[in-house]
C-alpha cells in the first residue's frame, strides 16, 4: 500500500460523514458556479461585443436624440464602411403590460447589414422591407408572447402616444452570444411620418462598422471631431466599451455578488476543515503509533492533507453533476426568456466548472493545513497516551 | 430533564469544531441578513417618496417620469380636477416637472451613470415641505442655479456645493445648496430651473409630470375620474404610493430574488455544517449517552439536549452574523434603478424585524441539522454504549 492509498483508504473510514462533507462541498460548488454565472453571462454582453462596431449618441443623455442627417456625415466619414440607426420606441403590448422588451425603430435596409449576426430568413426579410407597418422580432420574445409569422399585434408607448399596429414578418435568431433575443424591431418611417412636424427627423442612435477594429476607438473619436462644433455634440464608442460602460452602472451588484462568492468557498473550507480536524482529532492515537514505528511528521501531514483534497474533490464533483442540469436546463431557459436584455446567453462555462473543481480541491487542501500542522507537531508520547 | 447547562458545556468543551461550524452559519446570517436590509432599505427610500395624499399624473402607458410626455396644454386641466387642495392664496397645490437623465461622470469608478435632473419651478419648496436645505442655499427662481440631493452629492463630478457641472455644452450650472428629503429617493436627484432645463434639453410646451395635492387621500378616486375621463388627453392618474411601489419593484424584485437563491444554497450548506459537527458530537459520547439513559433519562430528553445543543450553536452563529451584518449600514451602495436607468442611492436598513428573522433562520438551521444526530444519539442503547 502507498502512502496516498492509505490517505485514500483513510476517507472510507466514516463514509456517512465524508458523504455528508461531500454534499455539503457539493452545495457550496454549486451556488458559487451560480453566481459566477451570473456574473459572467452579465460580463459576455461585452466579452463578446463585435469590435468593429461604432455607437454614436447624444454626449449630453440617452434620452435625447441626434438629427437624421448625422448619418450621412457618418457614412461620408473616413474608415466608416457602413451605418445605420435605431430609435428606442419603449413600447408594450397593453394586454401583458407586464411583460418587458425593447422595441427599437430602425432603417430597414440597413440594420441587419450593420447586427449581421442577427439572422432573419430571407424571404421573410423581403415582405419586412416591403411593409411599412412590418416588424421582425427575437425567437425567445416570440416564444414567451406566443407570437407567429403573419400575427398583427397593437403596441403603445409612453414616448409616442396612441395605438401602433405591427404586422410580425419574421423571427430573427441569433448567430452570436451578446445578441438580445427578445427585441422587437420595425421601420423608423412608420413613427417618423406620424411624428408632428418639429417632432420628425430625429435619431436615437447611429451605429457604423469601421474597416479597422483595431483603431476603433481613435475612429470614434474622429466621429465626435465631426460634430463637436454643431448644436448636438455626440459621444462615440465602440460596443465593448459601451457595454462595458453600461455593465459599471450596476458594479455595486457586481461586487456585491464577488463577495458573495468568496462568502460561499469561506462556508466551504469552515465545513471541509471541520470534518478533517474532526477526523484528525479521533485518529491521534493511531498517528501516534505510525510516528513510533518510524513514520515522519511529514507523512501524516501527507496523509491529512491528501485526505481533504480527495474530499473536496468530490465535492466538487458532486457539485458539477448538481449544478449542470440546474443552470443549464432549469435556470437557463427561464433567465434568457425573462432576462434576455441583461443575459442573453445564461450558460455554465467550462472555464467556470473547471474554476469550481480546482478551487474545491485547493480551498480543501487549504482547509487541513491547520489540523495537519496540529496532528504533525504533537509528541510520540502524548499522542500515544491521549483518549481520544 | 437534563439540565441546559449539559448542552452549554458540551459546545464549551469542543471549542474548534463549534467554532467552525457557528462561524459557517454566521456567514450565511450575515449574507442573508444583509440582502434583507437592502431590501427594507430600497422599499423604505421608495415608501418615503411617496406620500399618501399625493397623486401623480402621467402619459398613458408609461411607467416612469422619464419616458411621460404631457403636453403643457394640459396642466391647467389636470389642476382643475376635482379633489385637488388648494393653498392659502386659493392656489391649486400642485407642480408640473420635467424629468431627464444626464450622463455624467461618476468619482471612484470608471466611467459614466445616469442621474435624474428634475426641472423644478419655484413652487417646488411649497409643494415638498419634507425638502430642507442642510448645506448652503436654496437656489433663485430663474436663474443657472441647482441644488442636489444629500446621497448624489459627492459621487459624481461637479455634483456638491459650489461645483458646478455643465447641463448641456458650454453651459455650466452651479451648485448652491444641498437637499435632505427624508431619505427618499429625491436625494439621489439634481434639482434645475425648469426653464433652463427645457432650454437645454429641448423640452419646450412640455413637461414629464404633474404631481398634485389632494384634499384627503380619499379623494384620489374622484380626482383619477377627472383626470381619465377625457380620452383625449391620454393621461393617467397614479397614488404617489403606488408610483414609486412599482419604480422599486424591479430592483426590490431582482435584490429579493438573488438574495433569497443565495442565502438558500448557503443554508443547506451550512446546515450540513452543523450536521457533521452533532454527528461527530454524538459518536464521541456514545458511552456517556448510554450512562445517561442507564442513570434513567428518557430517549425524549437526550432527544431535547441534543437538539438544544445544536439550535444553540447556531443560535450562537446567528447573533454573530447578524451584529456583523449591521456595519453594513455604514454602507450607501447606489445601483441603476432598472425603472429609471439613473443612478439612485440606498441605503441598508436594519430594522429589528430582519435581525430577529435573521436569527430565527439561524435557529431553524441549527434545528434541521440537529434533528437527525440527537435522534441517533435518542436510540442509543445503554448497554451496546457502555460495553464499547
Amino acid at each position: 500500500m502507498t502512502l496516498s492509498g492509505l490517505a485514500l483508504r483513510n476517507l472510507a473510514r466514516n463514509k456517512f460523514r465524508v458523504f455528508l462533507t461531500a454534499l455539503g462541498v457539493g452545495i457550496a460548488i454549486v451556488a458559487f458556479l451560480l453566481l459566477r454565472t451570473v456574473i459572467w453571462a452579465w460580463a459576455s454582453g461585452a466579452e463578446f461585443a463585435a469590435k468593429d462596431r461604432v455607437v454614436t449618441r447624444h454626449k449630453v443623455t440617452f434620452v435625447m436624440s441626434l438629427p437624421k442627417r448625422y448619418v450621412d456625415d457618418v457614412r461620408n466619414a473616413p474608415h466608416v464602411k457602413t451605418a445605420t440607426w435605431a430609435s428606442w420606441f419603449g413600447a408594450k403590448d397593453p394586454k401583458h403590460d407586464r411583460e418587458f422588451f425593447a422595441t427599437l425603430a430602425v432603417d430597414p435596409a440597413t440594420y441587419f447589414t450593420v447586427y449581421d449576426e442577427m439572422k432573419v430568413p430571407p424571404d421573410a426579410m423581403d415582405t419586412w422591407k416591403h411593409d411599412k407597418q412590418g416588424a421582425i422580432v427575437g425567437d425567445v420574445l416570440a416564444r414567451k408572447m406566443g407570437w407567429k409569422v403573419g400575427d398583427k399585434i397593437i403596441l403603445q408607448s409612453g414616448i409616442y402616444p396612441g395605438d401602433w399596429q405591427l404586422n410580425v414578418d419574421g423571427i430573427y435568431e441569433a448567430s452570436a452570444r451578446s445578441v438580445d433575443r427578445s427585441t422587437l424591431l420595425f421601420h423608423w418611417d412608420y413613427v417618423n411620418d406620424a411624428l408632428p412636424p418639429q417632432r420628425r427627423d430625429n435619431v436615437g442612435w447611429i451605429v457604423s462598422r469601421v474597416d479597422e477594429p483595431g483603431h476603433v476607438a481613435d475612429i470614434g473619436v474622429g466621429l465626435d471631431k465631426l460634430f463637436e462644433d454643431r448644436d448636438t455634440p455626440t459621444l462615440s464608442q465602440d460596443e465593448r466599451s459601451f457595454n462595458a460602460s453600461f455593465l459599471a452602472m450596476f458594479s455595486s451588484i457586481l461586487t456585491a455578488m464577488d463577495v458573495m462568492s468568496a462568502v460561499i468557498l469561506a462556508i466551504m473550507m469552515l465545513i471541509l476543515g471541520n470534518t478533517i480536524a474532526m477526523g484528525v482529532r479521533e485518529r491521534t492515537g493511531e498517528y501516534g503509533v505510525l510516528r513510533a514505528i518510524g513514520f515522519f511528521p511529514r507523512h501524516i501531514t501527507l496523509w491529512i492533507v491528501g485526505e481533504s483534497l480527495a474530499t473536496g474533490l468530490l465535492g466538487g464533483v458532486l457539485g458539477l453533476l448538481l449544478a449542470w442540469p440546474l443552470i443549464n436546463l432549469g435556470f437557463s431557459r427561464f433567465v434568457e426568456e425573462n432576462m434576455g436584455g441583461f443575459f442573453p446567453y445564461f450558460r455554465l462555462e467550462t472555464a467556470n466548472m473547471v474554476l469550481g473543481l480546482v478551487l474545491a480541491a485547493l480551498l480543501g487542501a487549504a482547509a487541513s493545513a491547520l489540523p495537519a500542522w496540529r496532528a504533525s507537531k504533537i509528541r510520540v508520547v502524548d499522542a500515544v497516551r491521549r483518549v481520544a | 430533564m437534563i439540565p441546559f447547562n449539559y448542552s452549554l458545556r458540551s459546545l464549551a468543551v469542543r471549542k474548534a469544531t463549534t467554532i467552525a461550524s457557528a462561524s459557517g452559519i454566521a456567514l450565511v446570517v450575515f449574507v442573508l441578513a444583509s440582502s434583507m436590509m437592502l431590501n427594507a432599505g430600497i422599499k423604505k427610500t421608495m415608501a418615503t417618496s411617496g406620500k399618501p395624499d399625493n397623486a401623480i399624473v402621467l402619459r398613458m402607458g408609461s411607467d416612469a417620469e422619464l419616458g411621460s410626455v404631457i403636453d403643457e396644454s394640459s396642466v391647467p386641466l389636470i389642476l382643475a380636477a376635482p379633489g385637488v387642495k388648494a393653498d392659502e392664496h386659493g392656489q391649486p397645490l400642485g407642480v408640473a416637472e420635467i424629468v431627464v437623465v444626464g450622463a455624467m461622470e461618476k468619482l471612484g469608478a470608471k466611467g459614466v451613470t445616469n442621474v435624474t435632473i428634475r426641472g423644478v419651478t419655484d413652487r417646488v419648496m411649497q409643494f415638498r415641505p419634507e425638502v430642507h436645505i442642510v448645506d448652503g442655499r436654496p437656489p433663485r427662481p430663474g436663474t443657472d442655479e441647482a441644488i442636489v440631493g444629500a446621497r448624489i452629492r459627492g459621487r459624481i463630478r461637479g455634483v456638491d456645493l459650489d461645483q458646478s457641472f455643465d447641463i448641456k455644452k458650454n453651459r455650466p450650472v452651479k451648485v448652491v445648496g444641498v437637499f435632505e428629503a427624508e431619505g427618499s429617493a429625491y436625494e439621489s436627484e439634481v434639482w434645475v430651473d425648469r426653464d433652463l432645463l427645457r432650454q437645454a434639453y429641448g423640452r419646450q410646451g412640455i413637461v414629464s409630470s404633474v404631481r398634485v395635492r389632494l384634499e384627503s387621500p380619499a379623494k384620489f378616486d374622484a380626482f383619477r375620474a377627472g383626470v381619465e375621463n377625457d380620452k383625449r388627453l391620454g393621461l393617467q392618474a397614479l397614488r404617489e404610493s403606488v408610483f414609486y411601489e412599482k419604480q422599486s419593484e424591479g430592483a426590490a424584485l431582482f435584490v429579493g430574488a438573488l438574495g433569497t437563491v443565495v442565502s438558500v444554497f448557503f443554508a443547506v450548506g451550512a446546515m450540513i455544517g452543523a450536521m457533521i459537527t452533532m454527528y461527530g458530537a454524538v459518536a464521541n459520547r456514545q458511552r456517556e449517552i448510554g450512562t445517561l439513559r442507564a442513570l434513567g433519562f428518557s430517549r425524549t430528553s437526550i432527544l431535547t439536549a441534543f437538539l438544544l445543543e445544536a439550535v444553540l450553536l447556531a443560535v450562537v452563529g446567528g447573533v454573530v452574523g447578524a451584529v456583523a451584518s449591521m456595519s453594513m449600514a455604514l454602507v450607501h451602495p447606489s445601483m441603476v434603478n432598472p425603472a429609471s436607468w439613473s443612478e439612485i442611492v440606498f441605503s441598508f436598513d436594519p430594522t429589528p424585524r430582519v435581525l430577529l428573522t435573521a436569527i430565527l433562520f439561524a435557529g431553524g438551521m441549527g434545528l434541521l441539522g440537529g434533528l437527525f444526530p440527537a435522534a441517533r444519539a435518542a436510540r442509543t442503547s445503554p448497554l451496546k454504549a457502555i460495553r464499547a
